[in-house]
């Protein structure tokens, strides 16, 4: 309809009176007229995709309109989802136009850039990487991804370093966020992921929340849990935080404990679940073996002290035990000592107990980061699946352990396809010989190619760089110079002998620590293949062209390789790539309980849950009549902990205090995240101007007596000071967060307000996994 | 600080607005600005306004005042309400008894704006309001829905009461059941072409 069209119909409503026009909506109707031709919704060609953003993978369908996206809505088709978006989903389409999208390839000159061609930046590229090999071998390369890597960016890079580099300094922006459950799943039933899925939350009955401000950064899985709540009034909703959240505002129950001492009141609800007779002693007699590791803390350390400053290779030592010796184990976690650790009131301790022990109710255990970025992170993940494993309640809907990502590939990439700097695809290790063999066998590669000592993970990645043992790093969608943690150790002058390539999509402080820089296609301007936290696979198609001479991640990676003589690696067509590179992909998955759909069946669904068996797929894994490899008609079956008999490992974990605690001169705890507006570092959500208005930038959340004390009211300028560095923020009184006395909460997403400046390079001593959410600080007016 | 808060929030709003209105009230010629609340005095949201608070047609509006500290049902109630000095609090548009519409959050979809600034310009379009009425087969058949109707369940909430833009106010919100004349589209194609050139 052209515009004359338009106001004849408009003219024609007003003179049948059925309705009249104000003047204002004919000159606002002349407008869009002008602008968009009078277009609806109806009219706009609307496909799928997941959202960008967090590892929900909400659906949502992507209104397009002469090749640019103008509209999204929540995709009610999507099981994920059901329709809703949260407002970062809602302004997704204004993240891929901001004025300063990265155009064309461009290369440190002097104290400026200049202009190259994508030939001359690929062929650079190589000739950097090759003399690196050269000159000093395959661990002198490194390349740090990401969980926002789709499956072809992931499987690209995986298949040429390991595969073509015979390097495994390969290591996704994961191990910041989701490596602590990785280790924590593997430990357990040595296969990575949940069991359960999102049904979860409309199965159980009790939702436990471990240091999780779910409203927040799982706003939609949340409202499930909400609406499950207000239809039935007995569900339970128990809040465990070091702070309280717009989360604690809708919680039965909040659970205030001193930062690090959620491994003491595990334990602890451990301790009374024995004592009071309250374990499903069938379930562990058939389903669960037990387990324990090195527990002295001068062995194990925390990863930034001495040596370990400057490389962290500490391994565990797994031993067979026994319920007994848990038992034993557990005598001194009584609730009253626990609670001389914790803060915790001895009745809170004996609640949860109870929840967790009650065998008609189903829990449901929820974590995110403050469990993963934790310096015993794996134990406290080992811990969570000890509740469950020892009440039975695991492997049946509304009765789970359910780990939450923060990535929209988190899963799907960096852990199925296997990018983490140990692993290959569906759940194998460089470590294994047979794993090696199977990955060159379908990559049809030299035997031998794959070498058997893992590469660095991400902080000794960092710091090798540093030090120059590694030459060359290239960085895929991640930004790194805002998220390391302890940032002064990664400061860089160019031209210091290393050389950095940075792949994004928009200029960030990483690009400006590179030395060479490539646009990248985002999200709808290319195809790909995201995983969820639910193991639900979901493919889109590019819907639009990318600006300028932005290209996808794995075509950059494959053109490289290409011209390092390595091009046997990727023998599709340059024109049609994706689905070929998938089902090779899928071949790892096949047979082992693994199994992806195939890629005609993604493009067809709202994805599809793995393992999918005959084209059906699995909400339930390990569970007899939901999982197609189950072959017992009752009962769980964890039939991949082949090394544990098929059984589930039951973990015993001390509690070990945080890597620095506050004292006289330090007196603050401090803690980081994410709130509800921004995605990590904001490189995407801070130029989308609904969401950038609604949280400009960084603040400090100080409790209210902290601040009478200090003399501080709500917007004064306050000066955080750690061993590391001082920054300076406006405070933030009784805001969404409250934190308790002595602690305060910095959230990361300002990039001119680096709180990483400030945190320290403490990490978990089995998934290498940073912990940002303790260290000791210093406040005081500015 | 609340205070001058708010005041440089208005002020940049109706910076950023400020060109599709002038147009806007030169094109009708009004005497006095009608700009701000919804509702308030009279004076209805127009179309500009509307747009202003919205990235493309169907996102969540941002939230056009300051933050009162209060619960927001308490005054985005059933029915609406006027709030003195403010203006008229619309009602809400979702279904207030079933599904994933139902929930509470208000917050998660819709955000306060605590500056006008931007962080970097940006050259995003949305899709603008189709102000054309719902399609109807003839002049006196009840037009068809032109929107989604997921999250806008309470059709009241926008085509009835002091909040209602005056071309989409019904002139018969007695008549409850309004998805029994008037139906959602959910395609633009046709299922068969009609005969001839």
């Amino acid at each position: 309809m052209n515009r004359r069209d338009l106001l004849q119909v408009l003219g024609a409503t007003t003179a049948t009176g059925v309705a009249a026009f104000s003047c204002g909506d004919r000159d606002e109707a002349t407008r869009i007229a002008d602008r968009r031709d009078g277009r609806s919704d109806v009219d706009l060609e609307w496909k799928k995709a997941p959202c960008r953003y967090c590892g929900t993978g909400c659906g949502v369908e992507v209104g397009v309109d002469e090749g640019r996206v103008v509209a999204v809505r929540g995709d009610e088709a999507s099981p994920v989802n059901r329709g809703l978006l949260c407002v970062k989903g809602y302004h997704l389409p204004a993240f891929l136009y901001g004025e300063d999208r990265l155009l064309y390839p461009r290369l440190r000159d002097g104290d400026g850039w200049k202009r190259i061609s994508w030939d001359q930046a690929l062929d650079l590229i190589a000739s950097k990487y090759q003399e690196a090999l050269d000159s000093d071998g395959p661990e002198s390369v490194a390349m740090y991804g990401s969980g926002q890597w789709t499956v072809f960016d992931g499987y690209a890079a995986t298949k040429w370093f390991r595969g073509g580099l015979r390097s495994n300094n390969l290591d996704p922006n994961a191990r910041l966020c989701m490596a602590s459950a990785v280790t924590g799943f593997m430990t357990q039933f040595q296969s990575d992921e949940p069991m359960g899925c999102y049904d979860d939350f409309e199965a159980g009955d009790d939702f436990v929340l471990w240091g999780n401000n779910m409203a927040e950064m799982h706003p939609v899985l949340f409202s499930r849990i909400l609406e499950n709540k207000r239809t039935n009034p007995g569900v339970r909703i128990i809040d465990i935080g070091t702070r309280r959240t717009p989360t604690t505002d809708y919680a039965d129950l909040y659970v205030e404990i001193v930062p690090g001492s959620d491994l003491a009141l595990a334990n602890g609800i451990l301790h009374v679940l024995f004592r009071d007779r309250k374990l499903d002693r069938a379930f562990i007699e058939e389903n669960v073996i037990f387990k324990r590791g090195v527990e002295d803390l001068d062995e194990i350390g925390w990863g930034c002290y001495g040596d370990q400053a400057e490389s962290y290779g500490f391994q565990d030592r797994p031993q067979d035990a026994s319920l007994e010796e848990m038992r034993r184990f557990l005598d001194h976690y009584t609730p009253e000592h626990v609670s001389e650790i914790s803060g915790v009131p001895p009745a809170q301790i004996e609640a949860l107990a109870q929840i967790y022990g009650e065998r008609d109710r189903g829990t449901v255990s929820l974590w995110c980061m403050g469990v993963n970025q934790h310096t015993r992170g794996t134990w406290m993940n080992n811990l969570i699946t000890d509740l469950h494993l020892l009440t039975g309640k695991i492997g049946r809907p509304g009765a789970n352990p359910f780990s939450l990502t923060g990535q929209p590939s988190a899963c799907g990439t960096a852990r199925e396809v296997g990018t983490l700097a140990n692993r290959l695809p569906a759940d194998m290790v460089v470590t294994n010989e047979a794993h090696r063999a199977r990955a060159e066998e379908i990559w049809e590669i030299e035997s031998g190619t794959v070498p058997p000592k893992p590469g660095y993970h991400t902080l000794d990645m960092f710091r090798a760089f540093m030090r120059g043992d590694v030459k060359v790093m290239w960085v895929q969608t991640t930004n790194p110079w805002v998220t390391i943690p302890n940032l002064h150790r990664i400061e860089r002058k160019p031209d210091d002998g290393r050389f950095l390539v940075v792949s994004d999509i928009y200029p960030t402080p990483t690009t400006e620590a590179a030395d060479l820089v490539l646009p990248a296609a985002a999200w709808v301007e290319r195809e790909g293949v995201f995983g969820n936290s639910e193991r639900r696979t979901q493919q889109w198609e590019k819907m639009i062209e990318p600006p300028g001479e932005a290209r996808e991640d794995a075509w950059q990676i494959m053109e490289v390789a290409k011209r390092m003589g390595m091009g046997h690696l990727f023998p599709w067509p340059e024109n049609d790539w994706h689905e070929p590179m998938f089902e090779e992909y899928r071949r790892f998955t096949l047979g082992i309980g693994k199994d992806l759909a195939s890629y005609q069946q993604l493009r067809e669904t709202r994805g599809m849950l793995w393992p999918v068996v005959d084209g059906k797929e699995t909400r339930y894994r390990y569970a007899a009549g939901h999982d197609p490899y189950v072959k017992k008609s009752e009962g769980v079956h964890f039939y991949k902990a082949k090394g544990y008999g098929e059984r589930a490992a039951c973990w015993i974990r001390p509690y070990h205090p945080p890597a620095e605690v506050p004292d006289g001169d330090y007196p603050f705890w401090l803690s980081t995240g994410r709130i509800l507006e921004h995605w990590h570092s904001g490189s995407m959500t801070r130029r989308v101007k609904q969401l950038h208005q609604a949280a400009p930038e960084a603040y400090v959340e100080i409790n209210r007596a902290d601040a009478q004390q200090l003399g501080v009211k709500s917007g004064d300028r306050v000066q955080l000071t750690t061993r590391r560095g001082k920054l300076e923020l406006t405070a933030r009184v009784d805001g969404r967060g409250k934190p308790p006395r002595g602690s305060v909460f910095v959230p990361f997403f300002d990039e001119h307000r680096l709180i990483n400046r400030l945190t320290l390079d403490a990490m978990d001593n089995i998934s290498k996994e940073p912990d940002y959410k303790k260290c000791a600080v210093r406040v005081e007016r500015a | 600080m609340r205070g001058s808060g708010r005041a440089r929030i208005v002020e940049g709003r109706i910076r950023s607005g400020w060109l599709l209105l002038a147009a806007f009230l030169v094109a009708c010629g009004s005497p006095e600005p009608r700009v701000a609340v919804p509702g308030s005095a009279g004076s209805k949201t127009s179309a500009v306004v509307r747009a202003d608070r919205r990235a493309y047609d169907g996102a969540p509006p941002v939230i056009a005042h300051e933050d009162f500290g209060m619960d927001c049902n308490s005054c985005h109630n059933e029915a609406g309400m006027e709030v003195e000095g403010i203006g008229f609090a619309p009602p809400s548009p979702h279904e207030a008894t079933t599904g994933m519409s139902a929930i509470s959050r208000c917050r998660q979809c819709h955000v306060f704006q605590a500056t006008a600034e931007l962080f970097v310009a940006n050259e995003f379009q949305g899709l603008t309001q189709d102000l054309r009425h719902g399609r109807r087969l003839n002049p006196l058949a009840p037009p068809t829905i032109p929107h989604k109707t997921f999250m806008r369940e309470n059709c009241l909430a926008c085509h009835s009461g002091p909040a209602a833009r005056e071309p989409i106010r019904t002139d018969h919100p007695e008549r409850v059941r309004c998805r029994q004349c008037h139906v959602p589209v959910e395609t633009g194609r046709l299922f068969a072409s009609p005969a001839g050139p």
